[in-house]
């Protein structure tokens, strides 16, 4: 069942939205070993789901690899690709995606007859997984007739059902309450423990305990307590650029910045001119999102460098 | 791909089944507007046939006997070489039930008792002597029933089946010297001569046509209503399509996340399109199945015969599946394009 060890390179992901290029990947790499569970974490719209996309070669991404093992995924092209997607990898979806009109027993048996396995062998697999899942009375259930958490473990079970050597789980916690979030974290560590590779997105810190290796898909905040600084820029010269990680928060005390988008087309759109007393890149370090915009001097200017607890506490509620 | 298919189709059963009854009423229409042109089609080559005759003589420059008047003198017979010849009278005329019943228009046919052209009784017997009349069976007149053609009394003696032209306008027969006088108020007149076996030449003023010209002749007053048919045909097989292929499309609207995420765990795209393509045929051939049960008590209710041919039982739902196939294309357009990377967009 092992596939070998996984082994992400520089990977890059960007994307054209409303003229606008946003890099939700932007040169992310780690490894992981077979039987080991990775937990891919950070806030909402960092790139978690994109990356379970490129893992399970549903989206190419725009520059560095993916292998595992011998596979390079980032190459692989049409039915190898289907190939991939059908032998190698289970998908366990946010949204459990069962479909409606099918039961729970048929949810898991037919794609794998849609793949070519035959119709007595898929559906005693079927059965078999529902027992492993712990739901092997259910079987004949329609979803709408079935919780959340049993949902979401018909969805692990149809993502086990070809037996693949790497699980991705999107959010698989997310919809569920604490009960039911608990029985799926013991099933993943289960599965785990058969020497699977299991790649979990999620923003669920309950996760991580269990985690062999832990993806920080946003960088902690190290900058956390650094101290707060004046620095100086020349007119011209950038503060930060769009799609940098964000750390700080800056207080103009004098001089005018300009905050400029960046076009996907290399084109720049003027959004802002700020001048003394006024701040910005605060929401990037608040929400742990990357700058969505550029900023550079117009003017000399001197600035004030806040980590975001010290802005928050000094600044923010001064204002 | 079955399972999932039949699955669907249970899962959105008041959808399927509200369309497959639209597209029934649509196709039994179908059914009896070709049963329709079927008849109009059969109707003089059965009509003309019951004549017996290979040759009709007729003036010349007279298009046909049943669309064009024609008058010969009952003299021109002799003229005619032919083993086996008879004298016809083909005019317009009407019958009617007792007094104040409005009259029906009809074809008279005047015949002479043992030659060509005299009736072929279903019911009673064919007239035999003056005031005895024969009558398609369309006028729904019972045999012994005392009625009036052209304002003159005669009794019904016998029922023909088939005698009818133009859309339906049935035959009455009667003995030739009675459709003389009532068509002519002479004896000395005829219509036509009707002639079977060797034809030798004819004298001029009078030319001959064959039955099959005969019938394509009585025919052509019809062409215009034929296309019409044919166009509301037309139009009823996009109405069929539209209904068909928009619930594919919904259908295929609806299943979109389902599709993603199949796709995403490798199901080929022949599979699901095989899976949207079997569900626009079976709702197709379900509703080709319930029209050919509808046209059963929609025929008789139209005013003129339908015919619907036997070919039309295997060719519409030949058609339909074509027609659901292609209607349905859009919605299969739109499973090739679904993007897998849906599957995991959005919340439960």
């Amino acid at each position: 069942m092992t596939i070998g060890p996984l082994a992400v390179s520089d990977l890059v992901v960007e994307f054209i939205h409303d003229g606008y290029a946003i890099r939700p990947l932007d040169g992310l790499s780690f490894g992981a070993e077979s039987g080991e569970l990775v937990v891919l974490l950070g806030p909402s719209g960092c790139g978690k789901t994109t990356l379970l996309s490129c893992l399970g070669g549903i989206l190419t991404p725009t520059s560095g690899s993916i292998r595992m093992g011998d596979l390079d995924v980032t190459k692989m092209k049409g039915k190898h690709l289907d190939a991939y997607r059908r032998n190698d990898i289970g998908f366990v979806f946010q949204a459990f995606n069962l479909i409606p009109s099918l039961t729970a027993r048929e949810n898991i048996a037919v794609p794998l007859t849609l793949t070519g396995h035959g119709r007595k062998e898929s559906f005693a697999r079927a059965d078999e997984l529902l027992e492993q899942v712990g739901l092997g009375d259910r079987g004949g259930h329609l979803p709408s007739k079935l919780s959340g958490g049993q949902m979401q473990r018909v969805a692990v079970a149809r993502g086990l059902g070809h037996n693949p050597p790497l699980l991705l789980a999107d959010e698989p916690t997310a919809n569920l309450d604490h009960i039911q979030a608990e029985a799926i974290i013991r099933l993943l560590q289960s599965l785990r423990d058969d020497g699977r590779m299991i790649v979990v997105s999620t923003h669920d810190s309950r996760l991580v305990p269990i985690a062999d290796r832990i993806v920080h898909m946003v960088p902690p905040d190290q900058h956390e307590e650094r101290p707060t600084h004046d620095v100086s820029f020349a007119a011209g010269e950038s503060i930060f650029e769009q799609g940098d990680n964000a750390q700080l928060i800056y207080v103009i005390k004098s001089g005018e910045v300009d905050v400029i988008r960046i076009l996907a087309d290399g084109g720049e759109e003027p959004l802002n001119q700020l001048g003394p007393d006024q701040y910005f890149g605060e929401l990037g370090p608040f929400l742990g999102f990357p700058r969505s915009a550029s900023v550079r001097a117009k003017s000399d200017v001197v600035l004030t460098a806040y980590s975001s607890r010290v802005f928050r506490e000094k600044v923010l509620h001064k204002h | 791909m079955i399972l999932l298919t039949f699955r669907d189709l249970v899962y959105r059963k008041t959808r399927f089944i509200v369309v497959t009854v639209l597209g029934a009423v649509v196709f039994a229409l179908l059914f009896v507007m070709t049963g329709l042109v079927n008849q109009f089609n059969l109707e003089p080559a059965d009509t003309v046939e019951q004549f017996g005759a290979e040759q009709w003589v007729l003036p010349e420059g007279v298009s046909a006997p049943f669309t064009s008047v024609s008058v010969m003198p009952a003299a021109a017979l002799d003229a005619v070489d032919a083993a086996t010849k008879s004298p016809v009278v083909i005019t317009r005329s009407s019958v009617a039930q007792g007094d104040g019943e409005m009259p029906e228009e009809v074809v008279l046919v005047g015949f002479e008792s043992g030659g060509l052209g005299g009736p072929q009784v279903v019911e009673g017997r064919a007239p035999q002597a003056a005031g005895e009349v024969a009558l398609d069976r369309t006028l729904d007149i019972d045999v012994g029933t005392d009625i009036t053609v052209a304002g003159e009394p005669f009794t019904v003696v016998g029922s023909t089946d088939a005698t009818t032209v133009l859309a339906g306008i049935p035959f009455a027969y009667v003995g030739l010297p009675e459709a003389q006088m009532l068509a002519f108020t002479s004896t000395e007149v005829i219509s036509s001569v009707l002639v079977s076996g060797e034809l030798g030449p004819l004298p001029d003023g009078l030319a001959s046509l064959s039955s099959d010209d005969v019938v394509d002749q009585t025919l052509q007053p019809l062409e215009g209503a034929i296309a019409s048919i044919d166009l509301v045909r037309a139009l009823l097989w996009i109405v069929a399509a539209i209904i068909v292929g928009a619930v594919v499309y919904l259908s295929a609207l609806d299943r979109q996340r389902d599709f993603a995420v199949l796709k995403a765990v490798g199901t080929p795209n022949s599979s699901l399109l095989g899976s949207l393509a079997l569900q626009a045929v079976l709702i197709a051939l379900g509703a080709v199945a319930l029209a050919a049960i509808i046209q059963i008590f929609l025929a008789p209710r139209f005013p003129l015969p339908v015919t619907v041919p036997a070919r039309a039982f295997w060719q519409l739902p030949l058609l339909a599946v074509v027609m659901a196939l292609a209607a349905g294309a859009i919605g299969m357009r739109k499973v090739l394009r679904s993007d897998p990377s849906q599957a995991f967009s959005g919340a439960a």
